[in-house]
């Protein structure tokens, strides 16, 4: 009996070396294909980063109208947000080809269901870029008006402008990349009619004021009607 | 420059005349029922002259039809009509007067004229001795600018007093009251200079030909000189675009002084420019007070909520000090001149470096606007005519005080941030 146990664990052991062994070729294709990806993601990364310095990229991002930019990038320039996104896209995909090289159904199906979400992703964060930026100036072109109106609810209705549109691209966002389903557009309907509320009653208390205001101008213009406007600018 | 606003028929006349040695541009509004006397005026500042000449009458108001202008040049031998369209519903008076300006320059180049005359001003305050003090000079003593001065009560032009006058002082070193006009004399030499450098280096609408005249004679060493115009009657201030005027006026401002930087940093100190005609004496006040607390109101409320936005233009000992105003009571108020000059020059730096959107820039400096006037009001309540003007070179002295740090700045935006 104790022979026929050995033998099986012998055979098991055969078996599992036999199957690491078939692995091992696939470890080592990922592994060469991550340094290398490294390697080369470290290069262009260095020549990209000589180029964009080379060509004032930090000043002429905010030239475009997208100061906001340098706000996400951990030391404030986009040069180096760019050069970081593009490193880790090479050494990504440098993984992607390090993975399809293992024999088998399962990664070679990961691989292309991976490859065909990729469009969706990068819709994604498009939107969430694009979101963030038009937030960003609309919310600060609402709270320089309201300001100049005399508003105030001035940072009330910019901060509440702002989250409208970034829930928006939120939301546009997850529903590109098939999260959550039903529950995201529950969700988003419920914020989105949540900020309209409170951004309505803010315009109204705002608007009370600024009309409350332009009838006392008004009454004070006939009452003295004769007097001359005092102040003149040009 | 833009011939194009300029009716066909008008257009075929000036190309029939050749030549002309008076431009003179009418630009201000008119009042419904108002008759144009441009031309009648014209003429007999014609006579006064010492040569006999010929000149072209351009209206802004459209008050000469092209028949009415065919009419008109037999009826006033040696002056010939043209009148512009009225302004698009869009465009603003400043936009207004800027395009209008440009064709009454394209129309003096095309003639070739000696001397341009324009006039912005609204037309109850256009007579004929304003035409004549602008153009004699340039005709008769060979000044190449003549620049307007006005007699002002303490709370008028106070954006020329505040920012306009001692800028242009202090960067191009001569002491105009009203660089921005709008209503001057010019040559004909200064009038080709001013086209070639507008078709040159136009960059969309948002370069006034307004904000170049006073820089271009100044750095051109062309002669300059200002003339004593009288009263001049405004619009009404309309609080509610304040912030567009102050976008448009400052926008041209910064925008020429970033065309002319390699010029204005090798000026240093400012002359005086010789001063023609008797100046009038203000009227005395009508008694109507300025809403002081309503402008202290806003600046308080731009403190409170503007500060990121002050942030990106603003170095931190600026912010610190505007804080510290802020809060202080009404009677106290006060916006030290230093902080004044260097908020402008900031601004000027900002809009150069595009820091934030232009137009968020401009717009956001309504606060502080409104808070100098507060401050100003306040300290000049009981002042006279004699203390206003000391308090005004007091302010351009500050101007050209603070010149060197706005030089630094922008020479070094990022190392010297104080």
């Amino acid at each position: 009996m104790w022979d026929q146990v050995g033998q099986a664990l012998r055979l098991s052991m055969t078996k599992m070396l036999s199957q690491v062994a078939s692995l091992l070729p696939g470890i080592l294709a990922l592994m060469t294909a991550l340094i290398l990806a490294a390697l080369i993601a470290w290069a262009i990364a260095a020549i990209l980063r000589r180029s964009l310095t080379g060509v004032d990229f930090d000043r002429r991002v905010a030239q475009w109208g997208f100061p906001a930019m340098a706000e996400w990038s951990p030391s404030s320039s986009p040069t180096i947000l760019v050069t970081r996104a593009v490193s880790a896209i090479i050494i990504f995909l440098g993984f992607l080809v390090g993975i399809s090289a293992f024999d088998g159904a399962l990664p070679s199906q990961f691989v292309i269901r991976l490859f065909a979400y990729l469009p969706d992703l990068l819709t994604a964060i498009l939107v969430l870029v694009a979101g963030s930026i038009i937030a960003r100036f609309l919310a600060r072109s609402i709270l320089i008006g309201a300001v100049n109106m005399n508003l105030q609810y001035a940072r009330l209705l910019s901060v509440g402008v702002k989250w409208l549109v970034t829930v928006l691209a939120v939301t546009i966002a997850i529903e590109r990349l098939g999260i959550g389903g039903g529950i995201i557009r529950l969700a988003f309907g419920i914020l989105f009619g949540g900020i309209v509320l409170a951004l309505a009653l803010a315009v109204g208390l705002g608007s009370k004021e600024l009309v409350s205001r332009s009838l006392e101008r008004e009454t004070s213009r006939s009452s003295s009607s004769n007097l001359k406007e005092p102040v003149g600018h040009l | 420059m833009e011939l194009d606003a300029i009716p066909q028929p008008e257009l075929e006349q000036i190309e029939r005349i050749g030549g002309a040695d008076l431009v003179v541009g009418i630009l201000g509004d008119k009042r419904p029922g108002e008759n144009c006397t441009a031309v009648a005026m014209t003429s007999e500042v014609l006579a006064e002259l010492s040569k006999p000449l010929r000149a072209m009458v351009v209206c802004n108001n459209g008050t000469h039809a092209p028949a009415a202008a065919v009419a008109g040049d037999s009826q006033v031998p040696g002056i010939f009509t043209c009148s512009l369209p009225p302004p698009s519903p869009g465009e603003s008076q400043q936009q207004s007067i800027s395009n209008a300006y440009r064709t009454v320059f394209a129309v003096g180049g095309k003639l070739g004229v000696r001397a341009c005359g324009v006039i912005a001003s609204q037309s109850p305050t256009l007579t004929r001795r304003w035409i004549y003090r602008l153009v004699q000079p340039v005709l008769d003593l060979g000044f190449d600018l003549v620049a307007p001065c006005y007699t002002r009560q303490k709370m008028e032009g106070l954006l020329n007093r505040s920012v306009l006058a001692p800028l242009s002082r202090a960067l191009y070193g001569q002491q105009l009251q009203n660089p921005m006009g709008p209503d001057f004399g010019l040559s004909g030499k200064l009038l080709q200079r001013i086209v070639a450098q507008e078709s040159t280096r136009r960059r969309g609408a948002e370069r006034s030909p307004l904000a170049s005249i006073a820089s271009t004679a100044a750095c051109g060493g062309f002669q300059v000189c200002e003339s004593n115009l009288g009263v001049r009657s405004q619009h009404p201030t309309d609080w509610e675009n304040l912030s567009s005027l102050l976008a448009e006026v400052l926008g041209a401002t910064f925008l020429e002084m970033e065309g002319r930087a390699a010029q204005w940093q090798s000026i240093r100190g400012s002359q005086t420019v010789p001063r023609l005609g008797q100046s009038e004496a203000p009227q005395p006040d009508t008694g109507s007070t300025v809403d002081i607390h309503g402008m202290l109101e806003s600046f308080q409320l731009g403190a409170r909520n503007l500060q990121d936005v002050w942030g990106l233009i603003l170095p931190p000992t600026t912010l610190l000090e505007l804080r510290r105003v802020s809060r202080l009571p009404q009677d106290q108020f006060r916006l030290p001149d230093q902080v004044w000059v260097r908020i402008v020059y900031d601004f000027a730096l900002g809009h150069r470096l595009q820091t934030i959107s232009r137009d968020h820039l401009l717009r956001s400096i309504t606060p502080l606007y409104l808070g100098w006037i507060a401050s100003y009001a306040l300290e000049m309540q009981t002042a006279g005519p004699a203390e206003v003007d000391s308090r005004i070179e007091r302010l351009s002295k500050a101007y050209e005080d603070n010149k060197s740090y706005l030089v630094s700045r922008w020479r070094w935006p990022d190392r010297f941030n104080p």
